[in-house]
């Protein structure tokens, strides 16, 4: 019994098959690796080779609903990865009696193009950012931001920019839930929802270099 | 509605766009108890606890300060909310991923404890938890691609079965005892459920049991077996 439309080509459809096999061999090569494993550490990270096989199999269905569920399996992944290596850490932390800071080495940028190379090349990422806007349109203008910040820093910048700015990006965020929420709840505004959540998320994305900065700052103030 | 899912009426449906939760009266009375069980952890002081003194018949309170459990609290009313969530979804994946926010929040409310002790056992069942996600999202992969859709109510009003189906459902099945179905024995190995002040944390074990009677529904639901 097959649901695929005529249009698809038999040589895709029947690739279906092979990907989940792949699939199942990528996840007992997994399991097989934490089986012998002893390393703690090394046992999370082949973990995240089962966390792949996962990642096959809902890419081998390849419709758009298949892209779109890709997403929360691979969010899904990096939250538990990132709450078992908390754990680890913290166990790891207990045992030894030493606290590690989130970021263990102060950062230097003593690179020569960030005196050398014109600010204004930021404002062109920024205004090339809100063009495309959404999630890459936040990352170019995101980049520009951190271009800006590392160049100026000889000079210093004052705190409560990076705090107000790191608070706008939450407030972005909400602006984005909002515009999922309107597609949801009244469909027939889908044009509102989809320019909340656009513009929102661009905002999100290019100011969470501010948390950076706060970051940066904190970090320069150890050194 | 003239729909019926294994005999009951369906009672309402809430449509979310492409994502519809419906009520049932088997899953409105589990969706009913989850929210119960969840406004009593967010009501109820539980800081101090009274115990029967052994051999006489007086009492003795244990008091906890407020903020020790503060965090574990959010935790286990988070847990609670995603459980009656999964409790009433009619969206397998919307279902697979509220069990993934439930486990989540069980490592973390059993990792909340600063002993190497429980924290090795948070550890493992956090291994479990992740291994688990492959055949869950697997499986639930597996069904949309047999069936076409992930949406329980077209799922059962299908007429044929195909072994796809039924290789979907066993790894559904494994992936939602691996992420909840464990938890209480980690946390029981971590001898939680004894510590004064967190008698809630009890909605691990409620959540499990809800979440595994509710995956039944969803297997027969999708196999037909009758």
């Amino acid at each position: 019994m097959i649901l695929v439309p005529d249009v698809v080509s038999p040589i895709v459809v029947g690739l279906y098959a092979p990907a989940i096999i792949v699939g199942i061999f990528v996840g007992l090569i997994g399991l097989f690796g934490i089986s012998l494993e002893k390393n703690d550490l090394h046992v999370l990270i082949l973990t995240d080779i089962v966390g792949v096989g996962m990642l096959i199999f809902v890419a081998a269905v390849g419709t758009d609903l298949a892209e779109s569920l890709i997403l929360p399996g691979l969010v899904v992944e990096l939250a538990e990865i990132l709450a078992i290596s908390e754990i680890l850490m913290s166990r790891e932390m207990r045992k030894s009696g030493k606290t590690v800071e989130l970021l263990p080495t102060p950062l230097h940028f003593n690179l020569e193009i960030l005196q050398t190379a014109p600010v204004f090349l930021a404002i062109v990422l920024i205004a090339y950012g809100a063009f495309l806007s959404g999630f890459t349109g936040g990352a170019i203008a995101g980049a520009g931001i951190l271009f800006y910040v590392m160049s100026i820093k000889v000079r210093g910048v004052p705190s409560g920019v990076w705090e107000g700015l790191a608070g706008v990006s939450g407030m972005a965020w909400c602006l984005w839930l909002v515009g999922f929420l309107v597609l949801f709840v009244f469909p027939q505004y889908w044009l509102l929802g989809l320019m909340l959540a656009a513009f929102g998320v661009f905002i999100k994305v290019a100011f969470k270099v501010g948390i950076i900065g706060v970051m940066n700052r904190e970090e320069f103030k150890k050194e | 509605m003239d729909i019926t899912i294994l005999g009951s009426q369906i009672i309402g449906i809430i449509p979310l766009g492409d994502i519809v939760f419906y009520f049932t009266q088997f899953n409105l009375f589990m969706f009913a108890t989850a929210l119960a069980f969840t406004a009593i952890i967010a009501i109820s002081k539980t800081e101090t606890q009274v115990e029967a003194e052994f051999g006489k018949l007086g009492d003795r309170a244990v008091t906890v300060a407020k903020k020790e459990f503060k965090i574990r609290r959010f935790l286990a009313i988070i847990c609670g909310l995603a459980t009656a969530g999964a409790m009433i979804t009619g969206d397998l994946f919307d279902f697979t991923l509220f069990v993934c926010l439930t486990g989540i929040v069980n490592i973390g409310i059993v990792g909340a404890v600063r002993q190497v002790d429980v924290l090795d056992s948070a550890y493992q069942y956090g291994l479990i938890a992740m291994m688990a996600s492959l055949p869950l999202f697997g499986g639930a992969a597996l069904i949309l691609a047999a069936t076409g859709t992930i949406s329980l109510l077209v799922i059962n009003s299908l007429t044929y079965t195909t072994p796809m189906m039924i290789l979907g459902s066993i790894l559904l099945f494994l992936g939602v005892a691996g992420e909840t179905g464990v938890a209480p024995f980690f946390a029981t190995k971590a001898e939680m459920f004894r510590t004064p002040g967190s008698p809630f944390l009890l909605i691990i074990h409620l959540s499990s049991l809800l979440i595994l009677v509710r995956l039944i529904e969803i297997l027969l639901i999708i196999n037909k077996p009758f």
